[in-house]
């Protein structure tokens, strides 16, 4: 097992307004380098346990909260979001949040964080060259972040997280406004940034995604932990569906197939194996 | 209720064109899908469905008549429009005067909003929520939120732009529950979507639009089959649909059902 970068311990949250808790004792560990899904369905508590890891919680939304959030040996509730984003890169649901609305340009609002952190200006022009051709947002580096288009926006607020090099990246259902292909090209980036060392926390409903990027799943039901597993178990489980969450098409392929005795694989969750678990069904009818 | 555009040409003011010649007759009460990729002109097309926009060159007739003879206000009471962004639509302290706005603007009698709000909220799941105030709500339910106010006017043909964005299992389900409640009611839907297991499960026309143009137009087994043309124009199948074309199924399928089928077919050849 590896080093764990971030655990949650015992943690429960009520916003101010609200009469119910948004999560009720929920203890997990990620370890380095690891890419963390959490699923579940709207208003499970996904976006206040991402809002709890990057120590917006307690620090910008006000509510009751008890347990801890520990990132990297340091307690989130008792440092500051300065000292956190040294460590934590978040990216919004909604990506017009994310912006500082100080910036005048795409360029300045890349530049921004770096800029708080008295990164020097030759510095901080070739990280935001790099950055902006990794987005494909060079193009747009003169325009004012208001005038984007979601889709733009999404990109910008992903190369203001990643150009401050984070050890671990939060990412709350950060493509929604993105077309299916556009958020494969970004979910590649992530990827290799995760392949480099990153550690990835996603809360996604993308199921086909989740289950070819995690390598661990947090299943969230109206605020509690409702399973925590790898994805073929999280999956092959056939209750899975009742926490309201969804299940990847290749499962329901998968099962349809054992139901009939034609395959005696284990439940496959990509497409890959999925299509030569198929080709080995037809392959052996063939033979006979 | 038939839309139809002929040879619609746009470009918006600050240059560049995004519709480049649009043929197209939608009617009748069947739903109708439009994917394709973000700047394929989706958005900007459906906005000539009710005059948000207006045509750079070419027609949009609305049942025959030129969309020019009318406001967009006036056209509302036609074609309803469901914004992308509810933040774009609400605008009110309550989810119930949200509701409520459009009716009063067009003179509807008090007795008929009562009886619409019932129905409404209960079909778009707010009728619990109706005196909350919209900024409070979750972006899901403020996209049901924005449907509802739409829906209130009671117009021929409603158009959704990206209604399963953020959306989960459940919200999925309330939208192709709204669909069908509105297709028995004789009205027509057109839904923008990225999602392909949504557009599928309910749509049996897909358009697909790649640069200004419509690039394929027909059943959804049809549209799918073209692989090639679909890659070109970045839209890939629902995930099930893959697996059976890359496993050499003949048929197109979008149902673990219907792929079970397709392959007890190629078992008995």
């Amino acid at each position: 097992m590896g080093r764990i970068i971030l655990e949650v311990k015992d943690f429960s949250f009520k916003y101010r307004q609200t009469k119910q808790k948004a999560l009720k004792n929920i203890s997990f560990q990620v370890e380095e380098g690891n890419f963390f899904c959490v699923i579940g369905a709207n208003g499970s508590g996904k976006s206040t346990l991402c809002s709890a890891l990057a120590g917006l919680i307690p620090h910008y939304f006000t509510g009751k909260m008890s347990g801890r959030v520990i990132v990297d040996g340091i307690s989130a509730g008792e440092s500051t979001i300065a000292e956190l984003s040294q460590k934590i890169g978040f990216v919004f649901q909604n990506p017009f949040n994310q912006l500082s609305y100080t910036a005048g340009t795409v360029a300045e609002e890349l530049a921004y964080g770096l800029g708080n952190r008295g990164v020097s200006r030759r510095m901080m022009m070739e990280k935001v060259e790099f950055v902006s051709k990794l987005m494909r947002i060079d193009h747009i580096l003169d325009k004012n972040p208001l005038e984007l288009s979601g889709g733009q926006v999404q990109r910008v607020a992903f190369g203001s997280a990643f150009i401050m090099e984070p050890e671990i990246l939060v990412l709350d259902e950060c493509t929604t406004q993105l077309d299916p292909a556009g958020s494969e090209e970004i979910f590649d980036i992530v990827k290799e940034l995760n392949k480099k060392g990153v550690t990835v926390i996603m809360a996604d409903h993308d199921m086909e995604r989740v289950a070819r990027c995690a390598d661990k799943i947090l299943v969230l039901e109206k605020g509690r932990a409702a399973a925590l597993d790898e994805p073929k178990k999280i999956f092959g489980d056939p209750e899975i569906m009742q926490h309201g969450v969804g299940i990847p098409d290749y499962v329901e392929i998968t099962r349809a197939l054992k139901e009939k005795q034609y395959t005696d694989r284990d439940i496959e969750i990509a497409e890959g194996p999925a299509i030569e678990m198929v080709r080995e069904v037809l392959d052996r009818c063939k033979l006979n | 209720m038939q839309i139809e555009l002929k040879n619609l040409h746009y470009s918006y003011p600050s240059g560049g064109e995004v519709l480049k010649g649009i043929n197209l007759v939608i009617g009748g009460t069947e739903p109708v899908a439009i994917i394709g990729q973000n700047g394929a002109g989706k958005t900007t097309a459906v906005k000539h469905f009710n005059g948000i926009l207006r045509p750079t060159s070419g027609e949009v007739l609305i049942n025959g008549e030129n969309i020019e003879t009318r406001s967009t206000a006036q056209w509302s009471k036609k074609v309803g429009y469901v914004f992308q962004n509810p933040d774009d639509q609400l605008f009110l302290e309550s989810v119930r005067k949200e509701f409520e706005f459009g009716p009063r603007q067009i003179k509807m009698p008090e007795k008929e909003i009562k009886r619409r709000n019932e129905w409404v909220a209960e079909l778009v799941g707010m009728s619990e929520k109706l005196d909350m105030h919209p900024f409070d709500l979750t972006p899901s339910e403020k996209k049901f939120c924005t449907i509802g106010a739409v829906l209130m006017m009671d117009p021929d043909v409603l158009i959704f732009d990206e209604p399963t964005c953020g959306q989960d299992v459940q919200g999925n389900h309330r939208l192709l529950s709204i669909i069908k409640a509105l297709k028995e009611r004789g009205k027509l839907c057109i839904t923008i979507s990225h999602d392909m297991k949504f557009v599928v499960s309910s749509f049996r026309r897909i358009i697909v639009m790649c640069g200004g143009e419509v690039i394929l137009d027909g059943r959804a087994e049809e549209v799918f089959a073209q692989t090639e043309i679909l890659k070109k124009s970045f839209v890939a199948p629902p995930p099930v649909t893959k697996v059976a074309q890359g496993a050499g199924l003949k048929k197109t399928v979008f149902t673990t059902e219907a792929f079970m089928e397709a392959l007890e077919d190629e078992r008995k050849v």
